[in-house]
């Protein structure tokens, strides 16, 4: 469904991305490892299409069409949804409103059927109805806008959901049931790519299932199962940054 | 402009316009001998304004009409096929509609005032077109006329004092709460005057009430420059909210003068909506406020086009805890200016006032200047400001676009929301037509 194919990415004219290679099929759960700088939030914002990291070579392709010219709008019609990593304040724009909107843009719903489903999806995580006439991300914390990002994923039911690091600056109670929503898109056929630095996140899951990529200096160095996650847990990187030669 | 006007050719139509107001309006004399006053202060006032040149100034009083505007509109196909579209695409009705082309407007001066209003005058609400109140009221119209301003401030105020004509009187008696907004719109086409209503407000002791001023919509107008002047006064614990709305077309000129006195523990919210195109709209209100007492002042800017702002707003704190707040959201767009330059003097002990001023600026050609002013005469005021001005964020556009949002909508929703905040005391009915227009607008559809 996703390949990206020797993808260089620049962001102001300083080289991020050094010929990424990265296939995800349709259903499958992918994660990404590596140590800060390593190029994982590119490879995520790039995919979705963020308009300041230029893509110097390569392609990324999704369901067989080219989409590195695209805008971020019409990649997320497509099936492509970014959890991000630290979501922006908007002011004065009520979550209630933006995803109404959202909802009407991307399934075609109309405003009282997609308030309707928001507030019954919000309680799974946690909003209240009210919560909701909040504005979007002002003032919460890393807990509420982490579960905000997977509220939003729950509403879109993306084909791929992209997950930067879902699990930073989460309370304890909030990772279990981020951790739980994630599994639940995944069995419902969501495809994966998860960012993280932890295998926590990972809950339950069958490590057979997973694909894990261990990224250094703008490149994955390392493809593997499940086990790698408690391989990293355990006695991080420079084992296996040593065994590749990277 | 064709030909050369004197100051002398000025003031003989000046004259003539004043004799004819005394006589139309049946005023009592005081009121005639004041327009004089006006008249005399003209030549010798000063003239300050920072676009009109005193030429210009003589030129609109021998000549107020705007070329180009229909003479007679009689049904909305008179209407420049613009306006036209615009309306409909605001989805304004049909009866509205004509009153905004000014079709359901009478053509003498005065405000519309109803059968419902009658019912209230009984309870102690007076509300009147402000000439009848001269004629109804003149103890107390001439004990509230022109107190808060000085004749020979200007010659936009000597100008006014003469030819003044429209306006409201409104008069909310000790202890009542009015319980519904009072939207007041009122347009002159006399083509002859120029238009210069005047307003008074008087909220006596323990009142409550919400004035709502003007449209949301453009108005079709045939005069280029306006000249109100609103005088109100708050006694005490007199709660009140003032809420203008302006959309002016592009060759309107105005010069709102707005003075009040706010006395103890009242409170006075006075916001101001300002969409459109003007060319000019410069005002500098100056808020009196007494112990305990508080005045807001926050103004809403959606500036297209050659729009041209320059926002004062002098706040005397002047009793002890007195406090103000001068607030202002803009949205500049195309070759739009705005100018802030809010001043609060703190005058007494315990004082508190603070000015914020926040920008989006929509293009490169859109200008922002902001020139707060603190004064304190006294140790221990809390006085404070602050100022952003700035483009959309990037992170902010693309985390809605990644929604699946095109960059108008998620442009469209970024605007709304940075003006929501402020919006809060707007009724419903106008605060989804000012939602429209800010949408049209940042879709280049206006």
């Amino acid at each position: 469904m996703l390949k990206v194919e020797n993808l260089h990415v620049s962001v102001e004219d300083r080289e991020i991305l050094k010929g990424v290679d990265l296939s995800v099929g349709s259903g499958e759960f992918h994660v990404i490892m590596g140590p800060n700088g390593s190029g994982k939030s590119t490879l995520a914002l790039t995919i979705a299409g963020h308009p300041k990291y230029e893509v110097t070579d390569g392609r990324i392709l999704f369901e067989g069409d080219e989409i590195q010219e695209l805008g971020p709008d019409e990649r997320a019609r497509k099936g492509i949804l970014l959890a991000f990593q630290v979501p922006p304040e908007v002011e004065g724009v009520k979550i209630i409103e933006f995803l109404q909107h959202v909802l009407i843009e991307l399934k075609g719903m109309d405003p009282v059927e997609a308030y309707d489903l928001i507030v019954e999806k919000a309680k799974e995580l946690w909003f209240r109805e009210e919560d909701l006439h909040r504005y979007l991300n002002v003032g919460f914390s890393g807990g509420e806008r982490k579960r905000l990002e997977l509220l939003q994923a729950i509403l879109i039911e993306p084909k791929l959901l992209i997950l930067d690091e879902p699990d930073s600056g989460v309370d304890v109670d909030s990772l279990s049931v981020i951790s739980r929503k994630i599994e639940e898109l995944h069995r419902k056929g969501t495809a994966i790519l998860l960012i993280t630095h932890y295998g926590r996140i990972l809950g339950h899951l069958d490590r057979e299932k997973l694909r894990v990529h261990v990224m250094k200096d703008g490149k994955i160095v390392k493809t593997g199962s499940g086990e790698l996650v408690d391989r990293i847990d355990r006695e991080g990187f420079a084992g296996i940054f040593e065994e590749v030669g990277a | 402009m064709t030909e050369t006007i004197t100051m002398r050719d000025a003031k003989e139509i000046i004259r003539m316009q004043i004799e004819e107001l005394a006589r139309r309006n049946r005023e009592p004399e005081w009121m005639t001998r004041l327009r004089y006053k006006g008249l005399e202060a003209f030549e010798r006032a000063p003239h300050r304004d920072p676009v009109i040149s005193e030429e210009e100034l003589l030129q609109f009083i021998a000549k107020p009409e705007v070329e180009g505007i229909p003479e007679k509109i009689e049904s909305l196909d008179d209407l420049p096929p613009e306006m036209k579209a615009l309306l409909d695409k605001l989805g304004i009705d049909e009866v509205e509609q004509k009153y905004l082309a000014g079709l359901a407007v009478q053509t003498d001066t005065g405000v519309i005032y109803n059968q419902f209003l009658k019912e209230w005058e009984k309870k102690g609400l007076i509300v009147l077109p402000t000439e009848e109140a001269v004629r109804k009221y003149p103890d107390i119209v001439k004990q509230h006329f022109l107190r808060l301003f000085r004749v020979d401030e200007s010659k936009l105020t000597a100008y006014h004092t003469a030819i003044w004509n429209g306006g409201i009187f409104l008069h909310v008696k000790e202890g009542l709460k009015v319980p519904f907004p009072l939207h007041l719109f009122f347009l002159i086409q006399e083509s002859a005057l120029a238009q210069a209503p005047h307003i008074i407000i008087i909220a006596e002791k323990n009142t409550e009430f919400h004035l709502i001023e003007g449209c949301t919509s453009p108005v079709l107008t045939r005069h280029s420059l306006h000249l109100d002047m609103t005088e109100a006064y708050f006694h005490e614990n007199a709660r009140g909210q003032l809420t203008v709305l302006q959309n002016w077309p592009e060759y309107v000129h105005t010069r709102p003068m707005t003075r009040a006195k706010i006395g103890k523990n009242a409170r006075f919210i006075n916001t101001t909506v300002t969409l459109g195109s003007g060319k000019s709209n410069i005002g500098d209100p100056h808020y009196w406020v007494d112990e305990k007492g508080y005045v807001e002042l926050n103004g809403i800017l959606l500036g297209q086009k050659d729009f041209y702002i320059d926002l004062g707003g002098r706040m005397f704190l002047q009793g002890r805890g007195a406090a103000g707040i001068n607030a202002s959201k803009a949205v500049i767009m195309d070759e739009s200016t705005v100018i802030t330059r809010g001043v609060i003097t703190a005058e007494a002990p315990k004082t508190k006032g603070h000015i914020s001023c926040d920008a989006l600026l929509m293009s490169d050609k859109a200008v922002m200047e902001t020139y707060p002013g603190l004064v304190s005469k006294v140790d221990d005021a809390e006085l404070s400001h602050e100022a952003a001005i700035g483009k959309i964020r990037e992170e902010e556009l693309f985390y809605l676009m990644s929604r699946g949002l095109d960059e108008e909508k998620a442009t469209q929703l970024i605007v709304k929301g940075f003006l929501e905040p402020m919006l809060k005391d707007i009724p419903m009915e106008f605060l989804v037509e000012i939602r429209k227009i800010i949408e049209l607008a940042v879709s280049g559809g206006m």
